[in-house]
Formats: structure tokens, C-alpha cells, sequence
């Protein structure tokens, strides 16, 4: 009965510092220019600064890595870098109550709520002065990451240099473990109930995996800020890209909510249907990541949908382990052959996920030009290959290539996280995934044909001889230009009906979602119409409205 | 006329009488006074100013913004709370919740206190208090996890109810929001009983022994001395801690229904702390985070104020 009181003195806390800051933000937004320099040479005096992701990954210091060591060597600065643990809004919400910030933050999905306390200073002048490299990668973006009062607050991670390389190995939400499909002899499987069927049909025949259950399909919903990755498959399925709980009509541009429309209503009576049949995994609702990775990984799962960024350990655990069969595939599984599916996404830029420096940073110049000096292209080469003839060489015609054993690291977690790549090739200003060298040479590793071809381990060239196929994205379609893209990137502003109605139609999907799925049988229609009921309260007219006049704005170069 | 003068005369003359020994009083303890001097100014500090901070709710707050810049907005945040379904039900959440833990919080740790006071053997003794209060300094994340653990469908729990033939086939534990009070409060026992029996002990140690002789001598069983003499000589703890505790009665706990909740158990899991970090924090609302804390400390205050005035009519010890 002891440890009640954390609620109680946060919010003490936040109204005690909410005056403070109340009483000294004057003083606090006018810092933009006192660096330790001139305009000349920035002294390259050992100095570390303090950087904080919103995103998932282990607190270091830079200078532990490899890259991070290099990048000091070069500018003089080292990073003490934190990650979120736990609940990002809190965070932000104590860091702003309490405006003590670290020099830079990535603030992921915080971003709205940053802005809106006036975390992050303007870089206008900044990249001006001494951004030559910031406004080379970036030029073509100005509009789009020039907020609406006219600055510049964050630098995105996805501004293509150079022409577009699409990937070779994109992925869908479904995947299918491999070993289902070598026993049917590598079917097609292209729709909703091809899938399920096919699941069942391996499940009947082979009940028991080394003595323990084998599980049907499973997902990840048991915590509330992942609960999108079973919301998010109705758009999917549709045939539509990740817009973040809108379809965006290609014509007219008019954004309809799917929540509580048909497409949402056949994924949940599928599921609730395989739920009838015992192929749901039960815990779906309940078991915490830890638990739900460890499902993937221990081989028993023969079916999941999951983005493959949330499981990229449990992936690259299985591939470490080496057995194909037991790894998986995704597929571009949609509701009816005749839709044609979006699971490639089109070529985009996210404006809202990126670096920025907050108000509380020593020396912003500093600063910026690290940034800067993070964007030539030899170190764009360093955070994404590494060091030639140690993680990556060049063959005769001058193509960056890997040896078997540079990949194997490269695709290996406690590798990663110490040589860096874990840390920089991502979450700081950079080449967007799609960019391309001067040389011809791809940006990211496994974009560049060569290295993909060698990545592939031999169950990977067996499956795709089985299907025909050259690379992994053969197996979907052609993504459709859609110049918006992504409306999930649409800022909400804190406190808005927009973000309210986001909140409820969320409580509610997340209230519904396991009764529909975990009903009896007969049930569904039941619940499903209480769950209907419920949603048709809220005003979902508005959102839409919102939604369809930003995508309108941003057509119109308005982002 | 005259009258009223000497009665002013008089008055007058206890007045810079008493005034005259209060000062005297003061420059007698001034080294006390000058000791407490900085723990008031902490209080004022810390307790009384953070009070202007309630002003927040009565604003759509924006942060890092003067007050002067901020926008009233009146009683509506307090409207939105009391107007929105949902608060009804985390606040009956609440209210079960904690009535749970204080019940089974009390009679476990007392019971564990008297049964510990009991044991001769002091090895044992010191084995098992070590034992039950470890898990109080285990983080809440951890403990959820195991309790997690302990109750998936492959959990030691299912397998071994269903080893005992107790039940057919696993049940999903939290996935049903019937069962969630009663795991949060087997939980919270866990993790906190071993912790509060030691204020309980303390209070044992200073029951006079000579009483537990008497008793003896009288040929009072040990049952008997445990009720007449032990829980009568901490009652006077044992009313203090409860009225303390009442005043906590709307704050049911955050990390572990924040941890164990899920989807299927909203209904019951969703307290008054998480409704607040949802529909407040999260959404940068502080205006309704602040208006949600003020009901709070209204509650705990009436709470508060009833309870030591019930404790003073039945003049048990009591707060103040």
C-alpha cells in the first residue's frame, strides 16, 4: 500500500514545474546562437552530449560503438544515448513538465506534443549557416518538413538522395512459417481464407511440435500501444496501405474510417470463426512482448501477423538459429482475389518521425554540424556498410559487396549494437532507405542486389524457386504512387476532438476486438452489433472530415 | 463606562501577558525552532505552493506557457470528467480495488505480525520475514511479469490446477475481467505484506513483557495472550495506520493494473490513475489531469476528516 503515491507526486511534480517553467520560459527560447564558436571553425574540443530516442533500443554511449567512436573522432563529440523504457507519452509528458530536455530528441510518436511545448528550437538558420550537406539531402523536402509557422524543427529519416531503389525484400503483415508451405508443395496463397485453410490443414495434420502445442495464428495485442498491429489488417486485406486507420479513396481523396464498416467486421469473423476452431492463439489478448516473441521464436507458431519492424530480434533469432523451415515468410494475403494488394509502400516521406534539438542544448551549432557532418556520403556509407574490407568490400567494379561471414554479422543483433549499426542507421538525419550513391551503389545493404542475393540463405532460393520468383517482392504488387502518403503521419493536435475520437474508437477496438474474436460461435453477430452501437456514437464524420482536408492539403503541396 | 475600561485594562494586560510568555516560551526553545525552521519552509515549499498549480485545471493548459497566456476555460474540464460514462465505472474500479487492498493488506499483515511474534525460533523467524518482504523491493514491471508468468495458459498455476484435476483445461487468468480484482489482490499481497508487518512488529516490541508474564501466570492460553494482550496493545497503530490509509482510498494503486491490464480485463482493470494518464497525460490534457486530482484529494480529505473524527468520538488514537 506504500507505492501509491507515484501518481499523486508525478502530478504534484508537473504542477510544481509547470509554474516554474510558467515562470522562466522567457528566458529560455532565445539560446538558438550561443555556441562556443564563430561562424568559422567550430573548436572540436572533446564534448558529449545527451540524446533521447522514443524508440526501442539499449542505452549507450557513442563512443561504445564503432561508428559512434569514428563519428567523435571526426567532430570531437560523443552522445550519451537513452531510450524510452516503458510508456513514451509519460515521458514526454514528465520531460515537459519539467522542461529539463536532452540536447537532442527523437520523438517518435511525441512529436505533436513536443512541438506544442516548445521543445524543439527552430534550425532554419541553423542549416543555413552551416548545413551545406542538411540542405543537399533535404532540399527537395523544405516544404514538407517546414512546420506551419514556418520553421524547421525536425530532420525526417526518409529523404531519398538520388533516385529511388526499391527494396527487394519488402514484407506484408501476414506471415506463413515455411515449413506449411513445403508440406502442401508451395501453393499459392493469395487470399484471407487460402490462408487460414492452409494453417488449418498443417495444424490438423500435425498437431504437437516437439510435445508441446503447435499454434495456429497468432498476434500481438496484448499491450495497448501495439494494439494497431491487429486494428491495422482490415486496410491491409482491403487492399490498401498502412494510412493509419483511413482508406484514402484514389480518386475523389476522400478518407473513410474502416472501423465498424464491412472489411473490419469479415477480418474479426475470420478470426473469431479460426478462434472456434482452436487456431487462435489464446493469449493474444494478454501475453506481454517478451512472451509473445519468445512464442515466435521457440518454431511452434505456424502462422502470425505482426509489422516486421516490432519483431526484427525474433526474426533475426530464428535466422541466427538456421533453420529455414521453422522461419517465416510474408505474404500479400488479401480479402478476394480480385484485389490488387498495397503492401509495398509507395515511395513517401514521413514527416513526422526525426531528429531535433530542444531547447535545453548547450551548443546548437555543435550540434548541427555533427548532423552535417553525419550527412557527407562517406559517412552515410559508415553508418549503414561500416568499414571497407572489415564489415563490407568493394569487388572490381567498384560494388560494395559482403562476404557470407560480414552479412552473418550484419544480421546479428549483439553485432550490430556494438559496431552501431543498431544505433545510427537509424533515428539520426540521414539517406532514406530508397537513396543511391554517386557511385550507383544502394544506401542500404540489403536494397543493393548483390548483397540481397547473398543474404538469401538457401531455404530462401528454394522457396523462391518453388515460386518463380527473383527476389521477395515478386510476390506483391507494384506500389501505386499516392502523393499524401502516409496519412498516419498526420499530426493530431494534442487535445483535439480528432485526437479524442482516436482515443475512444481505440478504447473501444481494444475492449471489442477480444470478445468478437473470443466469442462462442453463435455469438459474433451479438457482439459485434453491441460493438457497432457503441462506435456509432462517436463522431466519426468529423475525423474524416479532418483527414480528407489534410490529404487534400497535402496534394496541394500543403504538408 | 468605567467598567469597560477595566475590562479593557484587563483584557489588555493578558493579552501582552500571554503575548509576553509566548515570546518568553520562544526565546526559551529558540534552538528548536530554529531547527524546524527548515522543514516548514519545505513544507511550504514543496506542499503548500505547488497548490497555485491547481489553477491548471481550470485552464486549457498549454505548457511552457505564462499563466497569463493560458486559456480559462472555467468549470469544463470538471464537466467533461463527471459528464464522461466511462468515469463512472474506473471510479467504481477504484473505489473496489482499493477497499480490496486495504482490507487484505490489514488483516495479512497483521496476522503475519502476530504469528511471526510468536515464533521462538529466531532463525526461522528472520527467514521468513526476509522471505515476505523481499518482493517489495522487486520493481512492479518485474512483478507483473512473473505474476504473468505464473498465469498464462502454460503458467505453474494452470498446470498445476489442472495436475490437482481442480479444472479440465488452462484458464486464461487475466483474460477474464471477473477474476482481475481478486489476482491484483493476491498480487498486492505478495509483493507488500512482508513490508507492512514490520511497522505491526515495532509496535509489538513495545508491549510491556511483564503483561505477557501475568497472563501467563493467570494461565492464559497463547491464542488468548495473542488476542488480549498483543492486538489490544497495537490497536492504537493499527487505528492510526487505518485512518492514513483512508485517506489514500481513491488511489487504488497505478503500475500493476497499468501492467496487468489488457483488452479483456478493461472493464475492471481501468482505474482512476490510468483513465487520468489516458484521457490527461497522454493527450497533453494537464487541465484534466489536475481537475482529476483535485476530486481526488477531495475525497481523500472527506475520507480523511471522517475517519479520525469517528476515531476521536470513539476516542481511539488518532491523527491529530
Amino acid at each position: 500500500m506504500r507505492t501509491k503515491k507515484w501518481l499523486q507526486t508525478g502530478l504534484a511534480a508537473v504542477m510544481a514545474s509547470a509554474l516554474l517553467i510558467a515562470g522562466c520560459s522567457g528566458g529560455n527560447n532565445g539560446n538558438k546562437n550561443s555556441s562556443s564558436g564563430n561562424d568559422g571553425e567550430v573548436s572540436t574540443e572533446p564534448v558529449t552530449f545527451t540524446y533521447f530516442g522514443f524508440g526501442a533500443n539499449k542505452d549507450t554511449m557513442a563512443s561504445d560503438t564503432t561508428i559512434g567512436k569514428k563519428l567523435q573522432e571526426q567532430t570531437g563529440v560523443d552522445w550519451k544515448m537513452e531510450y524510452v523504457v516503458g510508456d513514451g507519452s509519460t515521458k514526454s509528458g514528465v520531460m515537459i513538465a519539467g522542461g529539463d530536455y536532452p540536447d537532442v530528441i527523437s520523438p517518435v510518436g511525441e512529436l505533436a506534443k513536443l512541438l506544442d511545448a516548445g521543445a524543439y528550437i527552430p534550425l532554419n538558420d541553423l542549416i543555413e549557416k552551416y548545413g551545406p550537406n542538411i540542405k543537399r539531402v533535404y532540399g527537395d523536402y523544405m516544404n514538407k518538413i517546414t512546420n506551419e509557422d514556418g520553421n524547421i524543427y525536425i530532420l525526417p529519416f526518409t529523404a531519398n538522395v538520388n533516385g529511388y531503389l526499391s527494396p527487394p525484400d519488402p514484407s506484408s503483415t501476414f506471415w506463413m512459417q515455411r515449413r506449411v508451405l513445403k508440406e502442401f508443395g508451395y501453393p499459392e496463397v493469395k487470399t484471407l481464407d487460402q490462408y487460414f485453410d492452409l494453417i488449418e490443414k498443417y495444424q490438423a495434420k500435425y498437431p504437437k511440435v516437439d510435445g508441446k502445442d503447435t499454434i495456429g495464428f497468432a498476434t500481438f495485442a496484448g499491450t495497448a500501444g501495439e494494439f494497431f498491429t491487429i486494428t491495422n489488417q482490415p486496410m491491409h486485406l482491403a487492399g490498401y496501405p498502412n494510412e493509419g486507420g483511413v482508406l484514402v479513396d484514389m480518386e475523389s481523396h476522400e478518407a473513410k474510417l474502416y472501423q465498424g464498416t464491412e472489411d473490419e467486421k469479415r477480418w474479426l469473423a475470420k478470426l473469431n470463426e479460426m478462434n472456434g476452431k482452436g487456431l487462435v492463439d489464446p493469449e493474444t489478448f494478454t501475453a506481454n512482448k517478451d512472451q509473445y516473441l519468445a512464442k515466435l521464436t521457440s518454431g511452434r507458431v505456424l502462422g502470425y501477423v505482426n509489422y516486421s519492424w516490432q519483431i526484427n530480434d525474433a526474426t533475426n533469432n530464428l535466422r541466427s538459429a538456421g533453420n529455414d523451415d521453422l522461419r517465416y515468410v510474408a505474404l500479400p494475403i488479401v480479402f478476394d482475389e480480385g484485389i490488387k494488394d498495397a503492401y509495398v509502400d509507395p515511395p513517401s516521406f514521413v514527416n513526422n518521425r526525426g531528429l531535433g534539438i530542444s531547447v535545453s542544448a548547450k551548443d546548437p551549432v555543435r550540434i548541427i554540424k555533427y548532423f552535417d557532418n553525419l550527412l557527407t556520403d562517406e559517412n552515410q556509407k559508415l553508418v549503414e556498410w561500416g568499414i571497407e574490407g572489415e564489415t563490407y568490400t568493394k569487388n572490381a567494379e567498384g560494388r560494395m559487396v559482403m562476404s557470407e561471414e560480414q552479412l552473418t554479422n550484419r544480421n546479428d543483433n549483439d553485432f550490430k549494437r556494438k559496431f552501431g549499426f543498431a544505433y545510427f542507421d537509424y533515428e539520426w538525419p540521414r539517406y532514406g532507405d530508397n537513396s543511391v550513391y554517386d557511385d550507383g551503389n544502394a544506401h542500404v545493404p540489403f536494397n543493393q542486389p548483390e548483397v540481397a542475393a547473398i543474404n538469401y540463405t538457401d531455404g530462401d532460393k528454394t522457396l523462391l524457386e518453388k515460386y518463380n520468383l527473383k527476389t521477395f517482392s515478386d510476390f506483391y504488387a507494384e506500389p501505386v504512387e499516392r502523393p499524401w502518403y502516409p496519412a498516419w503521419s498526420i499530426e493530431k493536435e494534442p487535445g483535439s476532438p480528432e485526437q479524442l475520437f482516436s482515443q475512444r474508437a481505440g478504447d473501444l477496438q481494444q475492449k471489442y476486438y477480444p470478445r468478437m474474436v473470443l466469442a462462442a460461435p453463435g455469438q459474433f453477430e451479438k457482439v459485434w452489433s453491441e460493438y457497432l452501437a457503441e462506435y456509432n456514437k462517436l463522431d466519426a464524420k468529423g475525423y474524416e472530415e479532418f483527414m480528407t482536408n489534410k490529404i487534400k492539403d497535402r496534394i496541394d503541396g500543403k504538408w | 463606562m468605567g467598567k469597560t475600561a477595566v475590562q479593557l485594562a484587563k483584557s489588555n494586560n493578558t493579552g501582552t501577558s500571554r503575548f509576553k510568555t509566548f515570546f518568553k516560551e520562544l526565546s526559551k526553545q529558540k534552538m528548536l525552532m530554529l531547527m524546524s525552521l527548515p522543514f516548514l519552509l519545505w513544507v511550504i515549499i514543496f506542499k503548500y505552493l505547488p497548490l497555485w498549480g491547481w489553477t491548471i485545471a481550470f485552464q486549457k493548459f498549454k505548457p511552457a506557457k505564462d499563466l497569463f497566456d493560458q486559456k480559462w476555460v472555467g468549470w469544463d474540464n470538471f464537466k467533461f470528467l463527471f459528464q464522461e460514462q466511462q468515469f463512472y465505472r474506473v471510479l467504481r474500479n477504484t473505489l473496489v480495488m482499493s477497499s480490496i487492498n486495504l482490507v487484505l493488506g490489514f488483516v495479512t499483515a497483521i496476522v503475519l505480525a502476530l504469528l511471526l511474534n510468536e515464533l521462538r525460533n529466531v532463525f526461522f523467524k528472520r527467514t521468513v520475514q526476509t522471505i515476505s518482504y523481499l518482493p517489495y523491493f522487486i520493481s512492479w514491471v518485474v512483478a507483473a511479469n512473473i505474476v504473468q508468468m505464473a498465469l498464462a495458459p502454460e503458467g505453474i498455476i494452470n498446470v498445476l490446477l489442472v495436475k490437482a484435476q481442480l479444472i479440465d483445461h488452462p484458464i486464461l487468468w487475466l483474460g477474464e475481467g471477473k477474476y482481475f480484482w481478486g489476482i491484483l489482490g493476491v498480487t498486492e499481497v505478495w509483493k507488500n505484506v512482508g513490508w507492512n508487518t514490520i511497522i505491526y512488529l515495532a509496535a509489538i516490541t513495545s508491549i510491556d513483557p511483564s503483561q505477557y508474564e501475568a497472563a501467563e501466570i493467570d494461565g492464559a492460553s497463547r491464542l488468548q495472550r495473542m488476542f488480549y494482550i498483543t492486538l489490544p496493545g497495537i490497536k492504537p497503530v493499527i487505528v492510526l495506520i487505518l485512518i492514513m490509509n483512508l485517506g489514500h482510498i481513491l488511489e487504488s494503486g497505478f503500475e500493476a493494473q497499468y501492467l496487468l491490464g489488457n483488452g479483456m480485463n478493461l472493464d475492471y482493470s481501468e482505474n482512476l490513475d490510468i483513465f487520468v494518464l489516458k484521457y490527461g497525460m497522454q493527450m497533453n490534457n494537464f487541465g484534466l489531469a489536475t481537475a482529476a486530482g483535485m476530486f481526488k484529494t477531495l475525497v481523500s480529505f472527506i475520507f480523511l476528516i471522517a475517519a479520525n473524527n469517528i476515531a476521536k468520538r470513539m476516542g481511539e488514537s488518532r491523527l491529530y
